[in-house]
C-alpha cells in the first residue's frame, strides 16, 4: 500500500494564532482516512493547509511532489479536490455551471469528455439533472452537498478532501451521503480524507482513523484499532 | 405629451453612456467589492490618448480602439501595481488609492495635453449634420448620433455578456464574483482574474469616454466628472454586482434626466425649474429605490438557503 498523501510536521494557523503544532498523517492510495476531533481541534485548518488555502509550513507530499509551497489553484490541477465546510456552492451560478466550474482545470480536454462526466453525475444524482438550469443557491442543503461532491470530482482528483460533509443535513441524508462516499472509494478507487463530527458513520467507511486534539494527532490506527481503543471510543464514538 | 417619445429617445442615448461606464464599475465591483472612484478619470485619460492618436492622422474609430487597448493594459498594470498591494493592507486603503488615482489621472491629463482645461476638439463618431436623422412621426426624430451611441453600447454589452456566459474565462469571472474561495479550490487564479477585471473595465471606460467626447465634439478635464457621477448612481440603482442592473440603471437614469430637463419647458412653471433639477430628481429616485431594495434593483443580497 503506497502513501498518496504524506503530511509531516505541519504547522499552520491564522495570523499570530498557531492552530496546528506539527501534525503528521498519511492517506494511502485507494483508502478512506477520517480525522476525528472536538470543535477547535484544528480539523478544518488541517484541510485548508493541505489544499493551500492558508499559509503553512512543514512537508506535504502528494504523489511524489512536495506541495507545501504550491498555491491553492495549482494544487487542484495536481489532483486534490476539496469540498469545503459549508459546501462552497457557487450560489448565483446554475447547477450546470457549478459542475463546469469543477472541471475548470481540465483545460486540455475536449468538451465532450467534460459533458460525458457531467451526464454521469446527473445519472448518480437525478435531482441535479432536474434542477440543472436553476441557481444552485435554491437547492436544499442535501442537494447542495451532492452538488459540492460532484463539482469537486469533476476535476478528476486522485484525492478528495471532505470537510464536515454532514453539517446541517438530516440524519437520513447524512447516511446516504456516506454510502455514496463509500461507493466512490470501493467502486472507483478514489482516495478520501474526511473530517467528520458524525464519527460513527465516518468510521464505518474508513480504513484509517486519526484523532486530532489541540493541533496534533494524539492517536491513529485502523478503524478497528480505534474502535477498540476504549478512551477514544468513549470520547468520539460515544459508546 | 407630444414630445414624450422624443425625450425618451434622447434620454436612452445619454443613458446608454451612463450604462457603459456603470458596467465598468460593476465588472470591478463583482470581483473585489471595490468601487473604483477613478473609473471616469481613467476613461478621460484614455480619451485624451484617443484624441492624440487621432491628431496624428489615424481615423477616429481606430484611435478609440487603440486607446481602449492601451487602457486595457493600463488597467491591468494599475491593479497589479497599486490596487493589489493596497488591498493586502485593508479595503479602505483601496478606496483611498482609487480617490488618489481620480486626482492623478485628471492632473496627468492636464499636464500631458496642452489646452486640456479649455478643451480639445473631438470629432463626431456618427453623422451629425442638422438633417442626419430618421423621422419617426411628425416632429419626432431619432438622430443618427443617438442611434449610433445606443447601438455601440448595446453591441459592447452583448459582447460582454457573451464573454461572461459563453467562455471559460467568463465562467472564472463569475466564479470569483460569487465565491472567491471556491473559485480558488476549483483551480482559478483569483489574482489573475482580478487583474483582468481591471483591464476590461478600463477598456470599457475608454470606449465610454470616446462616445462622450464624440457627442460633445470636445474633450476637456471636466468631461467625465458628471458622467461618472450619474454612472455610479446607475450602478448603485441597478445593484453594484449586476451587469444587467448597470444597463437598466443607466438607461432609466438617462430617460429620467431627459424628461425632467425638457418637460418643464412645456409648462408655465419653467421659470422655476432649471435643467439641473434633473440630477436631483435622479438621485431622489435612487434614494427611494434603495430604501425599498437596499441591494439595488438587480443586486444580490447574498441570501443563501441552508
Amino acid at each position: 500500500m503506497s502513501a498518496l498523501l504524506e503530511v509531516s510536521g505541519l504547522v499552520a494557523g491564522y495570523g499570530a494564532v498557531q492552530v496546528l503544532q506539527g501534525l503528521d498523517l498519511t492517506v494511502n492510495e485507494g483508502e478512506v482516512a477520517v480525522i476525528l476531533g472536538a470543535n477547535g481541534a484544528g480539523k478544518t485548518t488541517t484541510m485548508r493547509a493541505i489544499s493551500g488555502m492558508i499559509n503553512r509550513s512543514g512537508t506535504i507530499n502528494f504523489a511524489g511532489n512536495d506541495i507545501s509551497h504550491t498555491p491553492a489553484h495549482e494544487i487542484v490541477a495536481l489532483g486534490i479536490a476539496q469540498v469545503p465546510q459549508g459546501r462552497g456552492t457557487f450560489t448565483d451560478l446554475s447547477v450546470e455551471d457549478n459542475l463546469r466550474a469543477g472541471a475548470y482545470t481540465r483545460s486540455g480536454e475536449s468538451a465532450a469528455g467534460i459533458d460525458a462526466d457531467m451526464r454521469e453525475w446527473y445519472d448518480i444524482f437525478p435531482r441535479l439533472h432536474e434542477r440543472r438550469a436553476q441557481k444552485a443557491g435554491s437547492l436544499s442543503g442535501g442537494e447542495q452537498q451532492m452538488l459540492a461532491i460532484s463539482r469537486a470530482l469533476m476535476s478528476k482528483p486522485r484525492l478528495l478532501l471532505c470537510d464536515e460533509p454532514s453539517l446541517g443535513l438530516a440524519p437520513i441524508i447524512t447516511q446516504e451521503l456516506f454510502a455514496i462516499l463509500g461507493r466512490l472509494n470501493t467502486e472507483r478507487g478514489l482516495s478520501i480524507l474526511v473530517v467528520e463530527q458524525n464519527a460513527n458513520l465516518a468510521v464505518q467507511i474508513a480504513h484509517s482513523v486519526f484523532v486530532l486534539e489541540t493541533g496534533s494527532i494524539v492517536a491513529s490506527g485502523t478503524a478497528e484499532e480505534i474502535a477498540g481503543n476504549d478512551s477514544v471510543r468513549k470520547a468520539y464514538l460515544g459508546y | 405629451m407630444g414630445h414624450l417619445l422624443q425625450y425618451i429617445l434622447n434620454g436612452l442615448s445619454k443613458g446608454s453612456i451612463y450604462a457603459l461606464i456603470a458596467l465598468g464599475l460593476v465588472v470591478i465591483y463583482r470581483g473585489t467589492a471595490h468601487l473604483n472612484f477613478a473609473q471616469g478619470e481613467m476613461a478621460l485619460f484614455a480619451t485624451f490618448g484617443a484624441w492624440w492618436i487621432n491628431d496624428h492622422g489615424v481615423p477616429l474609430w481606430i484611435s478609440i480602439a487603440l486607446a481602449a487597448i492601451f487602457a486595457f493594459v493600463g488597467g491591468g498594470v494599475i491593479e497589479f501595481g497599486l490596487i493589489r498591494p493596497a488591498g493586502k493592507k485593508s479595503p479602505f486603503a483601496v478606496i483611498v488609492v482609487t480617490i488618489g488615482l481620480f486626482q492623478a489621472m485628471n492632473s496627468l491629463s492636464g499636464l500631458l495635453f496642452e489646452n486640456a482645461g479649455t478643451g480639445l476638439p473631438f470629432g463626431s463618431l456618427f453623422p451629425n449634420k442638422p438633417d442626419d436623422f430618421w423621422r419617426i412621426s411628425g416632429s419626432t426624430v431619432w438622430r443618427y448620433q443617438n442611434i449610433g451611441v445606443l447601438v455601440t453600447v448595446l453591441v459592447i454589452t452583448g459582447l460582454l455578456f457573451a464573454l461572461f456566459q459563453k467562455t471559460k474565462i467568463g465562467l472564472a469571472m463569475r466564479m470569483v464574483a460569487n465565491n472567491p474561495d471556491s473559485a480558488k479550490l476549483s483551480g482559478v487564479s483569483v489574482s489573475r482574474i482580478l487583474m483582468l477585471s481591471w483591464a476590461l473595465s478600463a477598456a470599457i471606460g475608454a470606449v465610454g469616454g470616446g462616445l462622450v467626447a464624440g457627442v460633445n465634439t470636445n474633450v476637456n478635464l471636466a468631461t467625465m466628472f458628471g458622467v461618472f457621477l450619474l454612472a455610479s448612481a446607475a450602478a448603485t440603482l441597478g445593484g453594484l454586482d449586476s451587469p444587467l442592473g448597470a444597463i437598466v440603471g443607466g438607461l432609466s437614469l438617462g430617460v429620467v434626466e431627459s424628461l425632467v430637463q425638457n418637460y418643464p419647458k412645456d409648462w408655465p412653471a419653467s421659470d422655476y425649474i432649471g435643467a439641473d433639477t434633473a440630477v436631483a430628481v435622479a438621485f431622489l429616485i435612487i434614494l427611494v429605490v434603495l430604501l425599498v431594495k437596499p441591494a439595488g434593483l438587480f443586486g444580490s443580497s447574498r441570501v443563501e438557503r441552508v
